[in-house]
């Protein structure tokens, strides 16, 4: 690689690096400065991890060229506070909770810190608008603005700054009361290391081969050329799995490579082990699959007729798992019914994107321990699965969980930490591989598209008398979570309400779409759209307020749930009262009122983005006119 | 990703364009990169290796602006952030702030260039519009038997289609030049997947001039973006205006008018739908942001307060 020689400033110290004449400003400092505090979540200007002043003007370092920071004086979140206090952005970020998974976070430290510089008198419209070039994904945003208004105020005087110390008494308990959390400075600093932060000597760039097709039999890989690549140290495919392949978080479908054939688009085919990353992406690019098509699945409905392509041998009807639930007599419970509602309802697939992409480290260590730090969100699972994967026995076997910057349980499939481990094993050297965020996306699970066909039995005076549930998940290329998935789902289906009788199938079935697996509320959200939705179509119909429709249903200490468990407490009542009082909702049934309702819009209810904040005329234009004068 | 096998940084026009001329087959120059990398991305170009990558923005020339012959100059360097900061651009332009405040954000702004986004040429830029509605050109360098020679073409002209320019090889584009519409009210209708950061599905830029009591338009503005291959000046539109008392009926007329016109040429019905509101929407922010509007509307404001 062509080289060039820069020198610059970065947080006060003059620098001066050889750097490879393509590389971009956050290369330089995550890799050659080690100032890994700004992060890479998507590489292509959307996120705002990478964001650092160059001249002070705040920039996304991973559109940067590096050859831009010749000359420049440049300061990244680990030069905000130095060696010194908190700044006060962020001691408020701390006092607030506003970092969470903490990924996002010196980004949005340094967004925050910008938007203030430029006009410190800011708004919370024109904070917001300001910041808009940062995404987070646990927060909401609403602690993090909340931390900048906190600061702003600091910063301008209004506010004492012991308030950004001040900490709420605690009472008796720790519940319901503001905490700080013990890992927020390390975050806010950008001192915290995620698995792509970490580095270890001698270390490999790992990247993957993925499939371009949906569907198809591997028919040859072919890999000569790229390992003759100088730089090359290893490349992998199913055939080196030493151990039993396999994996799953329920059944153990997915092969650490894809054996035999691939099953979706972006499954790994092969990996290589290289000294750099350049390397190892055109070793990636010399590896040559001869593919032969396969019929393809795309829609769930197609996996259950009969002739469908089978996907995987040893489920000849494509079913990943089928979850029936039986409660009294659906037959007796419909006749019973003055009015029967039966409607259809879709969910589609979801990404989480978390704003950490996937990434991990695995090295073999001086005991021949098998060492895999990753984000994952269920390590002793992976260890269990890797040790069978690779034939060893579990106290050769270390799961080392790195930070995870953000899961939602887009974490809990092992789809890359084998591949780390076969490579070290085969290298005995320590390697990396970091996700690109195209690769996040095509790779990992994702929230289950599902169907739900309902039909519900009412009497006029709005109790259940029956329901029928069903629901067709598309489970994609391997079971992952499936299973649970369509568990919980079937366990929620018909909501916190006591039915008599019912009947529920829930179904994951495989297609050749991206896998389906674990997302927040695990099956539940598809199951509670179509659920809450009938509700409120019912209490339309019945003419009842939605609140009293689903009174009248809920459970109460002693009812039986769907899967006949006996409770002997509830407290959806307390619940709903509270959402009542807190939405101020005008009782009534909901679709005669219309325009005249009163209870839109209420003060705390969040407006849509409208941007030009600083255009109105406001602070911005009188400090733009003074700059002019 | 991207690489390459050279990475330059001229201090001078001169110095770029003799690198531009003898860079092999296949290099870029680069302004902002706020195009070129995303490009170089899975899904999209993928890895893409360059000859030679001449990066611009050191060039003292290319940054700045100046006034002639009723025009504004704007240097080549010109990002979108310069928009929204620097007042005598945001009174001479006045669609271009509010093009500026829906474009990409802050940081992205603080380095993407106008002539960036008019040479990637995006049927979707969100800058094509409100240069064509400010009857905009842009100026293009070479070298030939060592002297700088420079061409300027409309931007009308220079879009072909979606990435097609009339560029020519050895081109550098050096500034893009632009009608001076201080006094005008400026506005800009965007709509996308979501409403912050990001592309537009379609875009409008307006420009309106009324007398000074606002019965009747004087000049009127309109340029569409995103419904067809290249940016879109409608004036039917504009002339239907020209003159007519600024009232609702006429808007809207001129709002149903463009939508006809562009319903012959775009194949998205979401897209004809939405003309009509865009061109109202705009007509009306644009009187509602003309400058001595604005005085009046602060000048009520104070009374309210101090009321
Ligand atoms: C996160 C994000 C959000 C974005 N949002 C928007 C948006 O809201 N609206 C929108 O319109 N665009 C948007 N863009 C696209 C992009 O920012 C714009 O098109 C920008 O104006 C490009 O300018 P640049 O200086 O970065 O161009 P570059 O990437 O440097 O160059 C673009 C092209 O122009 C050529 N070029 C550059 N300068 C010259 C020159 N002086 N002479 C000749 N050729 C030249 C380059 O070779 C290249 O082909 C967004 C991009 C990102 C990453």
């Amino acid at each position: 690689m062509p080289d060039m020689d820069l020198s610059c400033t970065v947080n006060g110290r003059p620098v001066a690096r050889r750097v490879a004449a393509h590389a971009r400003l956050l290369d330089l400092l995550r890799d050659d400065l080690n100032l890994t505090g700004t992060k890479e979540g998507c590489g292509a200007g959307e996120c705002g991890t990478c964001s650092v002043f160059v001249d002070g003007k705040l920039v996304k370092s991973c559109l940067m060229p590096a050859g831009r920071a010749e000359g420049a004086v440049i300061e990244t979140v680990e030069g905000l506070a130095g060696r010194g206090p908190l700044t006060p952005v962020q001691k408020a970020f701390h006092k607030t909770g506003a970092s969470q998974c903490g990924y996002c976070i010196p980004g949005m430290v340094m967004a925050a810190t910008a938007c203030l510089r430029q006009n410190p008198e800011a708004d919370l419209d024109e904070i917001k608008e300001r910041m808009g070039g940062n995404i987070c994904r646990c927060t909401g945003y609403t602690k993090i603005l909340e931390a900048v208004e906190i600061a702003r105020d600091v910063i301008a005087g209004r506010a004492d700054a012991s308030v950004l110390d001040a900490d709420e008494t605690l009472g008796e308990s720790y519940i319901g009361h503001n905490v700080r959390r013990i890992d927020a400075p390390a975050k806010v600093t950008g001192r915290l290391r995620y698995a792509a932060d970490m580095k270890l000597v001698d270390m490999l760039q790992m990247q993957v081969l993925r499939s371009p097709h949906p569907h198809a039999r591997i028919v040859r890989i072919d890999t000569a050329e790229a390992e003759a690549m100088p730089g090359v140290e290893c490349v992998i495919t199913a055939d080196d799995v030493p151990g039993k392949d396999g994996f799953g978080v329920f059944v153990h479908d997915q092969p650490v490579m894809a054996r035999g054939k691939v099953r979706h688009v972006g499954e790994a085919v092969a990996a290589v082990a290289a000294e750099d990353l350049v390397t190892a992406r055109r070793a990636v690019a010399a590896i040559k699959v001869e593919y032969e098509l396969l019929p393809g699945l795309y829609d769930p409905e197609d996996a259950l007729k009969p002739g469908a392509p089978v996907i995987h041998d040893y489920a000849p009807d494509n079913v990943v798992k089928h979850i029936p639930l039986r409660k009294g007599d659906i037959a007796a419970g419909f006749a019973a019914a003055d009015v029967i509602l039966e409607h259809e309802f879709g969910t589609q697939q979801v990404e989480h994107a978390y704003l950490e992409p996937e990434a991990g480290i695995a090295f073999v260590d001086h005991d021949d321990v098998v060492t895999v730090h990753s984000p994952s969100q269920n390590i002793t699972h992976h260890r269990h699965m890797l040790a069978e994967i690779l034939g060893l026995p579990i106290n050769k076997v270390r799961m080392v969980m790195s930070p995870v910057g953000g899961g939602f349980g887009g974490k809990e499939d092992m789809i890359y930490q084998g591949m780390l481990a076969i490579a070290a094993m085969k290298t005995m050297r320590p390697v990396q591989l970091n996700f690109t965020r195209e690769e996040s996306l095509v790779a990992s699970a994702k929230r289950h598209p599902s169907r739900v066909a309902y039909k519900m039995g009412l009497t006029s005076d709005g109790r259940i008398t029956a329901v029928k549930f069903e629901m067709l998940s598309d489970g994609g290329a391997y079971g992952m979570s499936s299973e649970g998935v369509m568990r919980k789902a079937a366990i929620l289906s018909c909501g916190p309400y006591e039915i008599e009788n019912l009947q529920v199938d829930t179904r994951a079935v495989y297609t050749n779409n991206t896998p389906s697996g674990a997302f927040r509320t695990f099956g539940g959200m598809q199951a509670q759209f179509a659920t809450e939705s009938m509700m409120d179509m019912a209490a339309e119909r019945l003419g009842l307020d939605p609140f009293e429709i689903r009174r009248i249903n809920m459970y109460r200490a002693g009812s039986l749930t769907h899967t006949q468990h006996r409770l002997d407490r509830a407290s959806l009542d307390q619940v709903l009262d509270a959402a009542e009082a807190a939405s101020r909702w005008e009782t009534g049934v909901p679709s005669v009122r219309g325009a005249l309702r009163g209870d839109l819009g209420g003060p705390d209810t969040r407006r849509p983005c409208t941007l030009g904040a600083r255009l109105a005329g406001g602070p911005a234009t009188a400090a733009a006119t003074e700059a002019a004068e | 990703m991207l690489t390459c096998d050279a990475y330059h940084r001229p201090r001078t026009l001169a110095e770029a364009l003799a690198l531009w001329a003898d860079a092999p087959e296949g290099s870029r120059l680069v302004s902002g990169a706020t195009d070129i990398y995303p490009w170089a991305r899975d899904g999209r170009a993928g890895d893409v290796h360059l000859p030679a990558m001449i990066d611009l923005s050191g060039i003292g020339e290319l940054r700045g602006y100046g006034f002639g012959k009723g025009r504004l100059h704007l240097a080549a360097g010109t990002v979108y952030q310069d928009f929204l900061t620097d007042p005598v651009l945001r009174q001479n332009l006045p669609c271009m702030p509010h093009v500026a405040i829906w474009f990409a954000d802050d940081q992205i702004r603080e380095v993407a260039t106008l002539a960036g986004n008019l040479v990637n040429a995006s049927p979707v830029a969100d800058g094509t519009p409100a240069v064509v509605a400010l009857n905009g050109a842009i100026e293009l360098a070479r070298l030939e038997d060592g002297e700088i020679r420079r061409r300027t073409v409309e931007i009308e002209e220079f879009i072909h289609g979606p990435g097609r320019t009339a560029i020519r090889k050895g081109e550098i584009a050096t500034q893009v030049t632009l009608d001076t519409c201080c006094g005008y009210g400026g506005a800009f209708q965007k709509v996308g997947q979501r409403r912050s950061l990001v592309i537009s599905v379609a875009c409008c830029a307006a420009l309106v001039r009324t007398d000074p009591e606002g019965r009747t338009f004087e000049d009127v503005r309109l340029a569409l973006g995103g419904v067809g291959p290249g940016p879109m000046r409608l004036r039917e539109a504009e002339r239907m205006l020209r003159g007519e008392r600024v009232e609702p009926e006429a808007i809207l007329r001129a709002a149903h008018g463009a939508a006809d016109r562009v319903a012959s040429r775009s194949r998205l019905d979401y897209r004809r739908e939405v003309v009509v509101n865009f061109v109202r929407a705009a007509l009306e922010e644009a009187l509602a942001n003309r400058p001595n509007r604005a005085a009046a509307h602060d000048q009520s404001k104070e009374t309210m307060a101090n009321a």
